[in-house]
């Protein structure tokens, strides 16, 4: 991985990453690429992929709305760091 | 030490339950030892004294009355701190979630209530449950009982710590790579994680989620076995959670034939990796006492093992850069005072609240998962993955369970670090949706335990534990020796 490349990961994944932490998280992530490097090495080209080992199904439900309780939603809206009313305030999306 | 710490789980829900011992003497004898061994120990983030004999006092009340008895009635029991309690804090070991007040309970904390289980308090972790050391715990380090230089192991250190050293009879934890089966090895207590999909993850804190289960921690497989029995069913608020049958897991669990039916698979590529040479012997005495009891022992070849490693890395941090992407500051959580937009709000907030570790393994698991590396990363693992599990279906044709030390290192002092191949026979069991069980085996010379780990078939759960209770019999292992603090 190189430097550009850390930042743009870093970027899709939505973290800050400081000029002088990057040359630590090169370091330790180039490191992990002997893992992609050492699953390239068994011929799986006939083998489906696992994602679970369970079978997914889907789990259905009637659609009914049911009631929250009042004080079920003032708890929620409480765990967020800043709310107004009834809805969470974040930071202005179109600049 | 209190003659009540020494009693089974089972035993002392039955003196509970007949009047023969208060709730309340169980638990003052709980917070007795904590006070002993939690300040060398640390753990515990929050012990909840004064609610917790509140909650035995009522249990004592109620069973005066003639009230029906739950399957745990006022037995303590400590709750990893990744899993709900409605009303109580779960901070995961994380700053980000340092404020986080559980709005519902988990489903197995819904089981737990409902059987009358007292929770004393919450245990300490490696920070989301990301480590092997519980040591990327954002809030303190946890000794391991037996060597307070050493580490627990981890993730869940801190259960597999209070459960060894007394102060509680037993704890749950959550088993993503082996995060409840490599520390219970080596803390010497019983660590199972179930087969995928046997107990419901609601509202538990999510890692890898293909991999990810809840499990039990216990001083004896019997205690291990009831505890699974209460949290254990289907529940389809978790999409993977299969709808089988309730088990009593501990019914039957005595079965003086056992090993004698039985077929044990040692793998032959253990011999490729740097064992301790006290371990092998341990291990390999173990061995040697179920063939004695009447046990087959075969060889199973199972050349994938060497993936494990590799294969856990990448797809274990490509699905924490999925599940970790929820934590945007905005609905709970630490929000940074210090965005400028609503992308740099999201970027501070993780990177002033996530430890090195977390943020390492985010980055990484998005890499993998990035449009341009998706297919040789990603889902060439998921296809190894499939490599692995069948050479793992061939070799139960050969044998019931797969049997290797639990590590094949002993715990290392803090700040070393430990070798990956230490619990790769661990994690095999999370790759493949597999039970899994560590049964502590022996002391070594140097005073500390070492464990034994079977691997069953998938759902072979209850055979699992019969195994392992016939195992823990012929061990000779003392379950009831203590550390002295």
């Amino acid at each position: 991985m190189l430097k550009e490349e850390l930042e743009t990961t870093a970027f899709l994944a939505r973290i800050d990453v400081k000029e002088d932490e990057k040359e630590k998280y090169l370091a330790d992530i180039n490191g992990m690429f002997d893992y992609i490097e050492i699953l390239q090495e068994p011929d799986v080209t006939e083998l489906n992929p696992t994602t679970h080992v369970t079978e997914l199904r889907n789990v259905w439900r009637e659609d009914i709305v049911k009631s929250c309780p009042r004080e079920v939603i003032d708890q929620m809206l409480n765990g967020s760091p800043l709310r107004e009313g009834t809805f969470y305030k974040i930071q202005k999306v179109i600049v | 030490m209190n003659e009540i710490l020494k009693m089974k789980a089972k035993e002392l829900k039955t003196k509970i339950c007949s009047g023969e011992l208060k709730s309340v003497d169980a638990v003052k004898a709980c917070f007795e030892r904590v006070r002993e061994a939690e300040p060398k120990v640390k753990a515990f983030l929050k012990l909840n004294e004064e609610q917790s004999l509140k909650q035995a006092e009522d249990v004592d009340n109620k069973l005066k009355t003639g009230a029906k008895c739950g399957q745990l009635e006022g037995v303590p029991i400590a709750i990893k701190d990744n899993i709900m309690v409605k009303g109580e804090t779960m901070t995961s070991a994380s700053k980000y979630l340092e404020k986080y007040i559980s709005p519902y309970d988990a489903m197995v904390i819904e089981k737990l209530k409902d059987a009358g289980a007292i929770f004393v308090g919450r245990t300490n972790m490696d920070e989301f449950a990301m480590g092997g050391s519980t040591e990327t715990s954002a809030y303190q380090k946890t000794a391991n009982p037996w060597d307070i230089e050493r580490i627990p192991g981890g993730s869940s250190g801190g259960s597999a710590a209070a459960v060894a050293s007394g102060m509680v009879p037993f704890a749950l934890g959550s088993d993503t790579g082996g995060s409840i089966r490599q520390p219970a090895g080596f803390c010497g207590v019983v660590g199972y994680k179930p087969s995928y999909g046997l107990i419901s993850r609601y509202g538990a804190c999510a890692l890898a989620s293909s991999f990810d289960q809840i499990g039990t921690f216990a001083k004896n497989v019997t205690d291990a076995a009831l505890l699974t029995s209460v949290i254990a069913g289907k529940d389809y608020r978790d999409p993977v959670c299969e709808p089988n049958e309730r088990i009593d897991y501990a019914n039957d669990i005595d079965n003086p034939d056992a090993l004698k039916m039985l077929k044990i698979g040692i793998p032959k590529q253990q011999v490729d990796y740097k064992t301790d040479s006290e371990i092998s012997k341990y291990f390999n005495d173990a061995i040697s006492k179920m063939k004695l009891e009447g046990a087959e022992i075969v060889e199973i070849d199972v050349p994938a093992y060497k993936y494990v490693p590799a294969l856990y890395k990448v797809i274990m941090c490509a699905e924490v850069s999925a599940n970790i992407a929820t934590f945007d500051g905005i609905r709970y959580g630490y929000r940074s005072p210090n965005g400028i937009n609503l992308n740099d709000e999201y970027a501070k907030s993780r990177a002033e609240s996530l430890g090195y570790e977390v943020k390492k393994r985010i980055l990484f698991g998005t890499y993998v998962l990035g449009a341009k590396n998706y297919r040789r990363c990603y889902r060439q693992a998921q296809k190894v993955r499939t490599l692995l599990i069948n050479q793992i279906t061939e070799a139960y044709k050969k044998c019931d369970f797969i049997f290797s030390p639990a590590t094949l290192q002993m715990p290392i002092k803090f700040g070393e670090t430990l070798p990956e191949e230490c619990d790769i026979f661990l994690t095999a069991a999370n790759l493949a949706g597999l039970p899994g069980i560590t049964v502590p085996c022996s002391f070594t010379s140097t005073g500390m335990p070492m464990g034994v780990h079977f691997m069953g078939s998938r759902f072979s759960d209850a055979k699992l534990f019969i195994a392992a209770r016939a195992f823990e019999k012929i061990s000779g292992f003392d379950a009831n020796k203590r550390p002295v603090f």
